[in-house]
C-alpha cells in the first residue's frame, strides 16, 4: 500500500515538472533551440497522463491498464531513441560526413533491434504484446543508454564547447541507466519481491532525476552561440608591430 | 543470466558515472571572481590548503586529520549555504545534489582509505565541491549590503 502510494506521488510529481518545464519553455519561448527537449518532455506528458487515466480508471490489475501501460511504453522508447538521434544531429551540427554515417548507423540499429523482437514474435504468434512490444522496449531502451554513452564520449572526443547538450545527455542517461539496472536485477532475482519493489520506486526516481537535470540546464546553462562546435583554443595576441610586418 | 548480469553491472557503473559527470559540470560554472577567498579567510577553512599541498607538493597527509578537516569545513558551510544571506534559509536543488555527491565522496574517501588505494583523488573532488560551496556563499553575501561591512567582518559576527 504504502509503495503503490509513494508510487503515485512519484508519477504525479513526474507529471506536474514535465508540465511545469514545457510550461517554462514556452513561456520564455525557448521552444525553437530544444527541439528534442519538447519532443521527449511533450511525450512524457502524453505518456503518463494517458497511464494515470487508465490507472484511476480501471485500477493497477486490470487488462486494459496492463495494454495502455505497454503501449504507452512503446511510444516513450520511440521517443527517447528520437531524442537521442537528436542530440547526435546536435552534436554533429557542423559535420555533415560524419553525420550521414551516423544516420545510416542508427537506422541500421532501430532495424535490428525490430528484426531480433520480430524473431521473438515468430516463435510465439498469440500474444503480439508480450513477445513483440515488451522485447522491442527491452532491447531499444538498452540500446538507447549504449548510444547515449557513446554520444557523450563523441561529444568528450570533439571537446565539444556545448555545455548544455552534455548536461542534457548527463541527464537522459541517468534516465536510461537506473531503470536498466533496476529491471536486470529483477530478471536475476526471477521477479523477487525487493526487487520490484526497488524497481517500483527507481524508475520515477530516475525520471525526476533527469528532469531536475534538465529544469537546471534549461534555466541556467547558457546555450552556446551556434556556430560553435569545438572549443576552440584562444590564439596569442600578436603585438601590435609584429602583426605590421 | 550473463547477459542480465552484464546488463545489470554496465548500467549501474553508467548510472554513477552520469551522476558524478552531472555534479562535476555543475562544479565548473564560472563565477565572476574569486569569492571563496573571503570565506575561506573569515571561517579559517582549511580545503585551499589541504588541496594545495596535495597538488602542488604531493605530501602525505594523516587520514583521520585530513578527514576531521573536510568534515569541519564541509559542516561550516553547509550551515553557511543555508543561513548567510538566504532569505528562504533551505537548501537549492543543485546544493542538494551537490550535498548528496560530497557525502558520496566521503564513503569514496573511506573506502579507498580501507582498500589502500590512496585518498588523493576523493580529497581534491570534495575540495571542489567545498570551493564551489564558499564561492556561492561569498557571491551571496557579496550581493547584499551591510552598511560598510565587509563580507569577512559580516561573516564574523553571524
Amino acid at each position: 500500500m504504502e509503495s503503490n502510494l509513494l508510487h503515485y506521488v512519484w508519477q504525479d510529481s513526474g507529471i506536474l515538472i514535465e508540465a511545469s518545464l514545457v510550461f517554462y519553455l514556452a513561456w520564455t519561448s525557448q521552444w525553437k533551440g530544444q527541439g528534442a527537449v519538447d519532443f521527449y518532455l511533450s511525450s512524457l506528458v502524453v505518456g503518463q497522463l494517458t497511464r494515470a487515466c487508465f490507472l484511476h480508471e480501471y485500477g493497477w490489475t486490470s487488462l486494459r491498464y496492463y495494454y495502455a501501460y505497454w503501449s504507452t511504453d512503446f511510444l516513450l522508447v520511440l521517443s527517447a531513441f528520437g531524442v537521442v538521434c537528436l542530440f547526435f544531429r546536435r552534436a554533429c551540427l557542423h559535420e555533415e560526413k560524419m553525420w550521414r554515417l551516423i544516420r545510416i548507423f542508427l537506422v541500421l540499429l532501430l532495424v535490428l533491434v525490430a528484426a531480433i523482437s520480430g524473431v521473438s514474435l515468430s516463435l510465439n504468434r498469440h500474444d503480439f504484446f508480450t513477445y513483440f512490444v515488451v522485447v522491442f522496449n527491452q532491447k531499444l531502451y538498452f540500446a538507447c543508454l549504449v548510444l547515449n554513452t557513446l554520444l557523450y564520449l563523441m561529444l568528450h572526443r570533439m571537446n565539444s564547447a556545448d555545455d548544455q547538450l552534455e548536461l542534457l545527455v548527463c541527464g537522459v542517461g541517468i534516465q536510461f541507466a537506473g531503470p536498466a539496472a533496476t529491471l536486470a536485477l529483477v530478471y536475476l532475482t526471477y521477479g523477487g519481491r525487493f526487487a520490484k519493489l526497488l524497481a517500483y520506486q527507481t524508475i520515477p526516481l530516475c525520471t525526476f532525476g533527469m528532469l531536475l537535470v534538465w529544469a537546471y540546464v534549461i534555466v541556467y546553462v547558457p546555450r552556446t552561440a551556434g556556430g560553435l562546435t569545438r572549443r576552440d583554443v584562444l590564439l596569442p595576441a600578436v603585438p601590435a608591430q609584429e602583426s605590421k610586418l | 543470466m550473463i547477459t542480465a548480469t552484464f546488463v545489470l553491472i554496465l548500467s549501474m557503473a553508467l548510472f554513477f558515472f552520469y551522476i558524478q559527470v552531472t555534479c562535476q559540470k555543475i562544479l565548473r560554472r564560472q563565477f565572476d571572481r574569486e569569492y571563496f577567498q573571503s570565506i575561506v579567510t573569515a571561517n579559517r577553512l582549511e580545503f585551499p590548503s589541504l588541496r594545495k599541498s596535495l597538488e602542488e607538493f604531493s605530501v602525505p597527509v594523516d587520514y583521520f586529520r585530513l578527514r576531521m578537516m573536510l568534515k569541519c569545513d564541509f559542516l561550516a558551510l553547509t550551515y553557511l549555504l543555508k543561513n548567510s544571506a538566504n532569505v528562504k534559509q533551505r537548501y537549492s536543488n543543485e546544493e542538494r545534489l551537490l550535498i548528496l555527491y560530497c557525502r558520496w565522496q566521503f564513503l569514496s574517501l573511506a573506502a579507498r582509505h580501507l582498500l589502500k588505494l590512496g585518498e588523493e583523488p576523493a580529497t581534491l573532488r570534495l575540495a571542489s565541491v567545498l570551493q564551489y560551496f564558499a564561492n556561492v556563499v561569498g557571491q551571496r553575501v557579496n550581493a547584499v549590503q551591510f552598511g560598510n561591512w565587509t563580507a569577512t567582518d559580516y561573516l564574523f559576527y553571524l
